[in-house]
């Protein structure tokens, strides 16, 4: 199993074009793509980890069961955009219930948050084996074909997704710098205690910004699934590279979720194409363990 | 005591501390509506514990807590402060990651400072800081904006604890006339405090702790300083 | 201790006897997990004594499996192959896992998540590694075909009784390295790696050493699987094994050497018995481990404990041997001067200590007072290496003390009591006072016997004279009261013999008679250290009546310095206490 796991190559895309390839516009659609999935997927542990300090190991099984949803709407017949709002209410429902069990107890004992939700991601892997079977489950293109760009034909779903990522990103920040709401996050993450002096409801302040990061997960896996293949194991390349983008880029900001993206996307593509695929990961791993040793608090942070 | 003025706090025979350790024994005190009242002691007696157990950061052994005449013994912290109980810590007094501009008005729904306007005229370096983060202030100006958020709030009744420790002389007065003004408009306080100038000019009454006991009692009145300074060992 | 023993023989013989009683399959699947316990007893050692968690530990495993996967094709299986095939299995691993430990641990005091994801994440480059370097590892299908470790050790029949064999031994060893003073260090580290490290030991390199010997109990491991499966693969290496390895350690229990094996087994056997009837099985044991995370601590092996103190004898208490070795007090120097010169300290844009000077003369006791936020306590900070000076000088004698991590400080034999009562709260008496009297004076090989356990000195039976509570060794020192831990905290300090005493707030929250009996203490004991004590006190009748000299700190800077009585005169000092302005 795990051979396949690493082999799978989630985030690498290659273009064949036999005829005329231009290769530096490639290579840059490429990398763009594919910093942009690292966002999509990464936001949600960079809010889980990085804003509420809350270790998630499940944080892959997330995606993986907003990749099940798609499959679900697929097989039920119903339109595909279906899959975006039932991956939303099926991850957001579980990530209620695993906050109100496991995580409300365990803000202040980071190893056991690790450990329980290390747990929880074996359960929801064996739950949706035992439901929908070990084998992959494909989910079918939504909008096949190309579309020229600069010349380059791209696929459409891919410059569709790369689209929403960046509009959606740009109006997070914003609204994230024009809100107080993260400020009241920050607030209570770094002083729990004044937090609550001043008049803001830790207790549910931290059941919605876990629901929010866990069903931006979900949704991150109903826009992937039509890309990649969808099995129970598939979480676990997501929760590494998401691991390894936030320890680059830093906690805590948005900021920094983009510089840790394009970073580690850079390092795998670079990596991939001047050997192999093993090459690109092995590279990733190695930059990811320096930073860790050496920086741990990553290139771009508030502290 | 004047009875007509509302009770703001109520204690009664309060008792608590860390886990096992009990640290505070049976307190009883109240607060009424322009009153300031403190309480004084030496290091490592309780004072601190006190006002925790009161703003609801620390569960109650025994006793109740009544802010306006409502018993919030089972309410948690953020909701007392809904029902007008203010509160600034003695340690980690703001939040050092955010600016001034979001520790001050973090608990408002806009960012507005209209509010701050005349607190910005007795306390010029804040507003000539706004943009900073609240870590980069010196213990003392953290010890002001602290100050200044708990009592810019809405609320009715303000526990201060150790509001003087580290600030600068001249800011201590500020505070005085700052505390003296709101009470004329019916606040009310209780100050954890070792600073004597600071309880010579604003207090009703003083209550010295020892050992988790108020083993002394009294209106403000002249010679207070000096019994004071007995009681406290200098 | 005896029945202690007799159990784990018990136990021993029983495991012997498995392959009679149910058959040499039953023996064979048994094995295996035995050798998967195993490598939980290396990350009990670092989890549940030392506090940190090793999260890649099928790296050392899988090194071990492919070392002698590699060795026993290569070479053939013989006596000859055998041994340097153990040795390479057990110190490669060993040696890397010490590099690995020392540069991080060395570099950031504390357990926190991220020296685990830096071994999970090297566990998953050991797993590429494997797959992609084909010619060392035969790649994706593996080493195969690899022979018995010896000839006529069957892997269904005789390896068995080997790997009992070594478990046996693993558990005697590193049942022997708990007990030492090594082990009780730390289990000192898991409470309060800051306070160890202010009684001399350097932490990180008692981390790493652990982390070297789980690496080479996992090595071992590894070379005993590759025989006993007969392939290896990269999923030896990979991260999916590592993180089974911490699920069978933490509901087996991880606070000793039979809990990994117990859970290990039980899980191991409950998947082969369940796999096939039951679909669920492995969300069972998700939501077991889930639950032991969450309730369960300590896993099967502390339930079975717990229940079994029900009834059978205590065995918590094992009689600790007598103190009955005095040690002679260690050749005092000259006890030198203190000195402050120009010192500022600047945090942020806050000033904490401000071009503060002064000279504290050589065993005589100074009380250092001042309004709270003064900088008392930062100063203290600043000498004993938490916190960086930004400019100006602290001399001790010839020796600077800015800038040296907290056991160097230590090592100079400079000893502090922190504000907030500061011991091993999950240690008893006997054991904290047994890390300050090897404080600065502990032997490495000294570390690993058990006379330590024995050592008395002049200055505890004063201490135990004076407090004799601390003769109440098997106390935990958690239940103590506010008081009583303020004692022994000071206990500590005095107890590994320091030159410069350094005592924060001595008798906060303690009664007034409690108060009076400290007082005494701290006068009587720094006189017999014949040593220079520097105290930060509030209650001004402990001032007067411990200090030859007392120092007044006001923002930052010194207010004034003189005997008690002159300070009483000082109208700035007058002024500051009564109302915070300087006059």
């Amino acid at each position: 199993m795990p051979a396949e796991i690493a082999d799978e190559g989630t985030f690498r895309v290659r273009i064949e074009d036999g005829r005329h390839v231009d290769l530096l516009g490639t290579y840059v659609l490429n990398q763009l793509y594919i910093t942009a999935i690292l966002v999509l997927v990464v936001l949600g542990l960079a809010v889980v980890f990085g804003w509420l300090g809350v270790m998630n190991m499940a944080h892959g099984e997330f995606v993986m069961l907003g990749a099940y949803c798609a499959y679900m709407v697929q097989e039920a017949g119903w339109h595909p955009l279906l899959s975006l709002p039932l991956a939303v209410v099926v991850t957001g429902t579980v990530g209620l219930a695993v906050e109100g069990s496991i995580i409300r107890h365990l803000y202040r004992r980071p190893f056991d948050t690790f450990l329980a939700t290390w747990g929880l991601a074996l359960l929801l892997r064996e739950g949706v084996e035992v439901i929908f079977g070990r084998g992959y489950k494909s989910v079918d293109q939504v909008l096949p074909g190309t579309v020229d760009v600069l010349g380059i034909p791209y696929p459409a779903y891919r410059l569709v997704l790369f689209s929403a990522v960046v509009l959606a990103f740009v109006g997070l920040f914003l609204f994230y710098r024009a809100s107080t709401l993260g400020a009241r996050i920050k607030a209570m993450v770094t002083n729990p205690v004044l937090a609550e002096a001043v008049g803001i409801n830790t207790t549910r302040l931290a059941q919605w910004t876990f629901v929010f990061g866990v069903s931006t997960a979900g949704l991150a896996g109903a826009l992937l699934a039509p890309l990649v293949r969808v099995e129970p194991f598939m979480g676990l390349d997501y929760l590494l590279s998401s691991f390894f983008v936030l320890i680059v880029g830093g906690l805590g900001t948005l900021e920094g979720l983009l510089i840790g993206s394009a970073v580690i996307g850079g390092v795998d593509t670079v990596a991939s194409a001047i050997l192999d695929k093993s090459a690109g990961y092995i590279a990733v791993l190695t930059v990811s363990i320096f930073f860790l040793w050496l920086r741990p608090h990553g290139l771009y942070s508030r502290r | 005591m004047n009875s007509k003025l509302p009770e703001l706090l109520a204690v009664h025979e309060l008792s608590g501390g860390y886990g096992d350790i009990q640290v505070v024994n049976g307190i009883s005190t109240r607060v009424n509506a322009g009153e300031v009242v403190f309480i004084t002691g030496r290091n490592g007696v309780g004072k601190s514990t006190i006002a925790k157990l009161i703003a609801g950061h620390l569960p109650l052994a025994s006793g109740r807590v009544m802010v306006c005449d409502r018993d919030v013994s089972a309410i948690p912290a953020h909701g007392r402060r809904h029902l007008g109980l203010g509160y600034a810590p003695q340690e980690d007094v703001v939040f050092s990651e955010l600016t001034v501009i979001e520790n001050l008005t973090l608990s408002f729904p806009s960012r507005s400072l209209d509010r701050y306007r005349t607190l910005f005229e007795r306390f010029p370096f804040l507003h000539g800081r706004l943009t900073q983060k609240a870590g980069t202030l010196s213990g003392g100006e953290k010890k002001v904006l602290s100050f200044c958020r708990a009592i810019a709030e809405n609320t009715k009744l303000v526990v201060l604890d150790e509001p003087t420790e580290g600030v600068q002389p001249e800011n201590i007065a500020t505070m005085s006339a700052v505390v003296r003004r709101l009470t004329e408009r019916g606040r009310g306080f209780l100050i954890v405090e070792q600073n004597l100038n600071l309880i010579r000019e604003t207090a009703n009454r003083v209550h010295v702790l020892d050992h988790g006991r108020i083993v002394f009692e009294s209106l403000n009145r002249p010679g207070l300083r000096d019994a004071l300074i007995s009681r406290l060992r200098l | 201790m005896a029945f202690i023993h007799a159990a784990k023989l018990a136990a021993l013989l029983g495991l012997f006897s498995v392959p009679a009683v149910w058959g040499s399959y039953a023996a064979y699947e048994l094995g295996l997990y035995l050798v998967y316990g195993m490598v939980g007893q290396g990350i009990a050692l670092c989890w549940g004594r030392a506090g940190f968690l090793p999260l890649g530990q099928a790296l050392f495993f899988g090194i071990g499996a492919y070392l002698a996967g590699g060795a026993l094709t290569t070479f053939g299986s013989g006596w000859l192959v055998l041994l340097p095939m153990l040795v390479a299995a057990i110190l490669i691993p060993a040696l890397l896992a010490s590099l690995v430990g020392a540069l991080v641990f060395e570099r950031q005091v504390g357990s926190g998540p991220y020296f685990s994801l830096i071994t999970l994440a090297l566990a998953m480059l050991g797993f590429q590694l494997a797959n992609s370097m084909e010619w060392l590892t035969g790649g994706f299908n593996g080493l195969s075909g690899i022979p018995d470790l010896l000839p006529g050790v069957d892997r269904f029949d005789g390896l068995y009784y080997v790997i009992v064999g070594f478990l046996g031994m693993t558990t005697f060893g590193l049942g022997y390295l708990l007990r030492t003073p090594f082990g009780q260090l730390l289990l000192a580290i898991s409470q309060n790696e800051m306070r160890l490290q202010l009684f001399g030991f350097r932490t990180g390199v008692l981390k790493a050493c652990t982390f070297a010997v789980s690496a080479g109990v996992a090595g071992l491991a590894g070379a005993l699987y590759a025989p006993h499966q007969g392939i290896v693969t990269p999923q030896a290496v990979g991260f999916l094994l590592s993180a089974e390895f911490v699920i069978w350690t933490a509901v087996g229990g991880r606070a000793g050497l039979a809990g990994p094996v117990l859970g290990a087994v039980a899980i191991g056997f409950l998947a082969s018995g369940l796999r096939d009837t039951l679909p669920y099985w492995e969300a069972i044991v998700a939501l077991v481990f889930i639950g032991v995370v969450l309730q369960w601590p300590t896993g099967i092996a502390g339930m079975i404990q717990s229940g079994w103190q029900l009834w059978g004898p205590d065995s918590r208490h094992q009689p600790a041997p007598m103190r009955d070795i005095a040690l002679p007090m260690p050749p005092r120097r000259r006890t030198p001067v203190l000195q402050f010169e120009d010192v500022t300290v600047k945090v942020g844009s806050a000033t904490i200590l401000e071009n503060l000077s002064v000279s504290i003369e050589p065993r005589s006791i100074n009380c250092v007072i001042g309004p709270n936020g003064a900088g008392k306590t930062s100063a203290l900070n600043a000498m004993t290496g938490s916190l960086p000076i930004t400019s100006g000088h602290i001399r001790w004698g010839q020796r600077r003390l800015q800038g040296l991590r907290p056991y160097a400080v230590s090592a100079l034999r400079v000893g502090r009591k922190l504000q907030v009562p500061s011991i091993f709260s999950g240690m008893t008496i006997g054991q904290n006072l047994d890390i300050a009297l090897w404080a600065n004076r502990i032997g490495l090989l000294e570390r690993l016997t058990m006379t330590p356990y024995r050592w008395r000195t002049s200055v505890l039976s004063a201490l135990e004279d004076r407090f004799p509570f601390l003769r109440d060794g098997f106390r935990m020192s958690g239940e103590l009261s506010v008081g009583q831990r303020q004692m022994l905290d000071f206990a500590l300090t005095v107890a590994s013999e320091p030159e410069l005493v350094l005592l924060d707030e001595p008798c906060a929250g303690l009664s007034v008679e409690e108060t009076g009996r400290m007082t005494e203490a701290i006068s009587e004991l720094i006189a017999e250290l014949d040593a220079t004590g520097i105290v930060i006190e509030h209650d001004i009748d402990v001032v007067e009546r411990l200090s030859d000299r007392v120092h007044v700190l006001h923002q930052g800077q010194l207010l004034a310095s003189g005997t008690m009585a002159e300070i009483r005169q000082d109208p700035h000092v007058q002024a500051v206490y009564a109302g915070g302005s300087k006059v």
